[in-house]
C-alpha cells in the first residue's frame, strides 16, 4: 500500500532527503528511526503531500506523487485515505472534542451533521475517551488531546495512518495509554507508519524498521534485524 | 485666629486678583500697546470676501482684507489675519482674536451675544441653479422638484441656511437643506447634479460665475441683510472706536471706492447702510425652553451618528477580513494590490477619502447621496484597520492548525473558514471593539460632506443660541449614553475571553 522509490529533497540546495527507497512490506506497520534532523519527519510529511519532493516517486493508498507541486485535487483526495497525527496534536481549540472528530467527516466527507457526530462519538469511545466529548481540548490532558488527534485522524476511515513522534511531546505517564491505542490499532490490522524514537514500541509494534542518517537510509528490515 | 488670618490672606489675594484683571475699556490701550488689531476669517469662504491671492497663495485678497486694513489703520495700528473655521469664528474672541471680518450677517442673535458694530455691507441672498434644469423661478421652489423635495445647498450656519429653513418651516419651500462647510462646495455640487440649486450671497456668485459657466443665477436675489463686524461683549471700547472708524470710512468715500474697485456697486451700499434699520438684540431663553428647543434636534443626529457607525463598521469588518484573507492566502497578483489598498487608506486622512467619494466620484457620473458616500468611506477607510488587525489575529494561529486542517482533507478555503477565521476572530476581538469606538467619533468628520450628525448639529445650535457650556454638557451626556453601552460590551468581550480555555498541560 505504500511504495517509496529513490526520494531525494533539497533544501536550500542541501539533501535532505537522499535517493530513499522503501524495500519492506506494503501493508505493515512501518517504524522511521534515527537521530534528530535525520528526515524522519520530513519524509512522513512528504507521504501526504504537506511536503514536495525534487526526484522519485511515492505510491500510497492508490495514489501516486510524483516531483514539484501537487495539484489541489490531487492532495483532497490522498488525505481523504491517510490520516496524520502530529507531535502537538494541533487539536482546534475554538471546537469541542466531538466536534474536532466530526468536522472532516462533516466538511470533506459530506455526512449530515448527525451522522457525523455519531462516527465522532463511537471512535471517542473507541480512544477511551467517551465521557469528555462536550469538553474543550484545553482541558484535557496531553495524553488524551493526542487521543483525540487519533480519532479524529481515524474518523475519514483513512487506509493509512500517519504518526509524526506521537508521544514526544507527552510526560513520560502519559506515552503508555497512547501507545496502547496505536498497538491497538496496528493489531487489527491498520496500515501506518510511525516516526518514533522508542524502539521499545518499535519492536513491539513494527513489521518493519526504517532507520534514516543525514537523509539517507542507513539500515532497513524487521525490528530484530535493525534495533 | 489661624483661620480668621487665612480668610483674611485670602480677600487680600482676591482684592489683588480683581486689581489685576484689565478694567473695562482697556483692551483698546491693549490694542494699540500691541500695535495691531488681530481680526479672523475663513480664507475658505472664498472670494470676494478673503481668500489666497492666485497671483500669490501666500497672500490673502478680498474687499474684507482691504476692509480690514481700513479699519487698523484708523486705530492707528497694523492688521493681522487669523485663520478659523467660518461657523466658529466668533468662538476665537476674547481668546487671541479682536475682531470677526468675514461676511458675518447681522441677526438678533449675534446683537444678543456680541457686540455687532455697525453694519459696512448689505447682502441680498441669490438662489444659483443649472442652465439647463429647473428651477427656473425663485418661487418654484414654493411646489415640488424634479424629483420630490428640492436639493438645496448652503453655507453651514450661514443667513442663507437660516433663511432657506425658515421657507421650509413656514411651508413656503419644499426642500432639503444642506450645510456645506465651504461656500464653493455647494455650488460644485449644483454642477455634478447632486444638488437643484444654491442660496448665498449675491455678491459671492458675481464673484465666481466665470469658473461655474453651466450655472445661472435663477431670478432676482430675495431677503437679504448686512455684514457686522463682530467684537467681544466685554470690549466696549474697541466695539466704540470700531464704530467710529466705519463711520469715518462711510463719510469720506473710502468705503465707496473700495467697493467701487472690488465691482460691489459702492453707491447703492452706502444707500442701503445710510437707511440700515437697528436690528433688537434676541431674549435669552431660559435652560428649560433651550433643551426644549434643541433636544429632537440633537436626538435625531445622535441617531444619525448611530445609524454611520452601525452601517460602515459591519461593512468595514467583512471587507477587512476579505482583504487580510487575500493579502495571506490570495494568489501572487493580488497580494501587492491589497497591500497598497491597505497603505494608501492608512495613509490619508479620512477627511480627504470623504471629499474624494463626495465631490470627485460625481465628476464621473457617480454622485453618491450624501448618506451612502459617508458610509461608504467610514467603512473603506477603517476596513484597512480591520484587515491589519485580522492579519495579525490570522498569524497568531499556530500554523500546526493549518497543517492539521489540510492533513484532514479541508481545502484552504475550508480550512480558513472552519478553523483559523473562527480562532483569529477570538484573538481581535478587543482591538476590534475599540475600534468601533473609535469610528463612533470619527462620524463627525462626515459633517465635511453635509451629513449632520451630533458633533455638527452641537455647533450649529451652539452658535445660533450662544449657549455653548450648557448645549456641550446636554451633547456630552447623550454621547456618553451612546458610548457606555459599547464599552460594556467591549468588557463583555474581554471576560468571555479570558474565561479559562484551559493551557495546555
Amino acid at each position: 500500500m505504500i511504495g517509496i522509490e529513490s526520494l531525494s529533497k533539497l533544501r536550500s540546495g542541501v539533501a535532505v532527503l537522499d535517493r530513499v527507497s522503501l524495500a519492506g512490506p506494503a501493508a505493515a506497520v512501518t517504524a522511521l528511526v534515527g537521530p534528530s534532523g535525520s528526515g524522519k519527519t520530513t519524509l512522513l510529511r512528504c507521504l501526504n503531500g504537506l511536503e514536495t519532493f525534487e526526484a522519485g516517486a511515492i505510491t500510497i493508498a492508490g495514489h501516486r506523487l510524483t516531483p514539484g507541486p501537487h495539484a489541489a485535487e490531487v492532495l483532497v483526495q490522498l488525505r481523504r485515505d491517510v490520516g496524520m497525527v502530529f507531535q502537538q496534536f494541533n487539536l482546534f481549540p475554538h471546537l469541542s472534542v466531538l466536534d474536532n472528530v466530526a468536522l472532516a467527516p462533516r466538511l470533506v466527507g459530506r455526512l449530515a451533521g448527525a451522522e457525523a457526530r455519531r462516527r465522532a462519538g463511537a471512535l471517542l469511545e473507541r480512544v477511551g475517551l467517551s465521557s469528555f466529548t462536550a469538553a474543550r481540548p484545553g482541558t484535557l490532558s496531553g495524553g488524551q488531546q493526542q487521543r483525540v488527534a487519533i480519532a479524529r485522524a481515524l474518523a475519514m476511515q483513512p487506509r493509512v495512518m500517519l504518526f509524526d513522534e506521537p508521544t514526544s511531546a507527552l510526560d513520560p505517564g502519559m506515552t503508555r495509554e497512547v501507545l496502547d491505542v496505536i498497538v491497538g490499532l496496528a493489531r487489527a490490522g491498520q496500515t501506518m507508519v510511525v516516526v518514533t524514537h522508542d524502539h521499545a514500541f518499535a519492536k513491539q509494534a513494527a513489521n518493519w524498521v526504517v532507520e534514516l542518517a543525514e537523509g539517507r537510509v542507513a539500515r532497513q528490515g524487521t525490528a530484530a534485524e535493525v534495533l | 485666629m489661624k483661620g480668621v488670618g487665612r480668610a483674611v490672606s485670602g480677600v487680600l489675594l482676591a482684592a489683588g486678583w480683581v486689581a489685576m484683571l484689565p478694567a473695562g475699556g482697556a483692551e483698546l490701550d491693549e490694542v494699540r500697546r500691541r500695535g495691531e488689531l488681530v481680526w479672523a476669517a475663513d480664507q475658505e469662504g472664498g472670494g470676494p470676501h478673503v481668500y489666497p491671492d492666485p497671483a500669490d497663495p501666500r497672500t490673502l485678497a478680498g474687499f474684507e482684507v482691504e476692509f480690514a486694513a481700513l479699519l487698523a489703520n484708523e486705530l492707528g495700528v497694523r492688521p493681522r489675519f487669523q485663520q478659523g473655521q467660518w461657523d466658529r469664528l466668533p468662538l476665537l474672541l476674547g481668546q487671541s482674536v479682536d475682531c470677526v471680518i468675514n461676511g458675518i450677517e447681522l441677526t438678533p442673535e449675534r446683537r444678543r451675544d456680541y457686540h455687532c458694530s455697525r453694519p459696512y455691507f448689505g447682502y441680498a441672498l441669490q438662489l444659483i441653479g443649472r442652465r439647463d434644469a429647473p428651477p427656473a423661478a425663485a418661487a418654484d421652489v414654493a411646489g415640488t422638484g424634479p424629483s420630490g423635495a428640492w436639493r438645496i445647498g448652503v453655507l453651514s450656519g450661514s443667513a442663507a441656511e437660516s433663511e432657506m429653513r425658515g421657507l421650509v418651516a413656514r411651508g413656503a419651500a419644499q426642500a432639503e437643506v444642506v450645510g456645506y462647510d465651504g461656500t464653493l462646495d455647494s455650488l460644485e455640487q449644483v454642477r455634478t447634479g447632486v444638488l437643484d440649486a444654491a442660496l448665498m450671497d449675491d455678491c459671492i456668485f458675481t464673484f465666481y460665475a466665470d469658473r461655474f459657466a453651466s450655472l445661472r443665477a435663477v431670478d432676482r436675489p430675495f431677503a437679504g441683510g448686512l455684514y457686522t463686524v463682530l467684537s467681544a461683549r466685554d470690549t466696549p471700547l474697541l466695539a466704540a472706536a470700531i464704530d467710529e472708524a466705519i463711520g469715518r470710512l462711510i463719510a469720506d468715500g473710502r468705503l465707496k471706492s473700495l467697493y467701487d474697485r472690488w465691482d460691489l456697486a459702492g453707491r447703492q451700499q452706502m444707500l442701503l447702510l445710510r437707511d440700515a434699520t437697528e436690528i433688537p438684540a434676541a431674549r435669552q431663553r431660559s435652560l428649560l425652553e433651550l433643551v426644549s428647543q434643541t433636544l429632537p434636534l440633537l436626538l435625531a443626529s445622535a441617531g444619525m451618528t448611530v445609524l454611520l457607525s452601525c452601517a460602515a463598521f459591519p461593512l468595514a469588518i467583512v471587507v477587512g477580513l476579505a482583504v487580510a484573507i487575500g493579502r495571506m492566502y490570495g494568489p501572487a497578483w493580488l497580494r501587492p494590490l491589497l497591500t497598497g489598498y491597505v497603505e494608501v487608506l492608512r495613509g490619508t486622512p479620512l477627511m480627504l477619502q470623504l471629499y474624494a467619494i463626495f465631490f470627485l466620484l460625481p465628476k464621473i457620473g457617480l454622485a453618491l447621496p450624501a448618506l451612502v458616500a459617508a458610509i461608504a468611506g467610514l467603512a473603506l477607510n477603517y476596513s484597512a484597520y480591520e484587515s491589519e488587525i485580522y492579519r495579525a489575529g490570522l498569524k497568531a494561529v499556530p500554523p500546526g492548525q493549518f497543517e492539521a486542517a489540510l492533513a484532514l482533507g479541508l481545502s484552504k478555503w475550508q480550512a480558513l473558514r472552519y478553523v483559523l477565521v473562527p480562532q483569529a476572530v477570538r484573538v481581535v476581538m478587543p482591538p476590534v471593539t475599540s475600534d468601533f469606538i473609535a469610528l463612533f467619533k470619527d462620524t463627525s468628520v462626515c459633517s465635511a460632506i453635509t451629513v449632520i450628525e451630533l458633533t455638527k448639529r452641537y455647533s450649529v445650535l451652539a452658535l445660533t443660541t450662544g449657549r455653548i457650556v450648557e448645549l456641550a454638557v446636554v451633547t456630552a451626556l447623550l454621547y456618553l449614553a451612546m458610548s457606555w453601552p459599547l464599552a460594556l460590551l467591549s468588557r463583555w468581550f474581554e471576560r468571555r475571553l479570558e474565561r479559562p480555555a484551559g493551557g495546555r498541560p
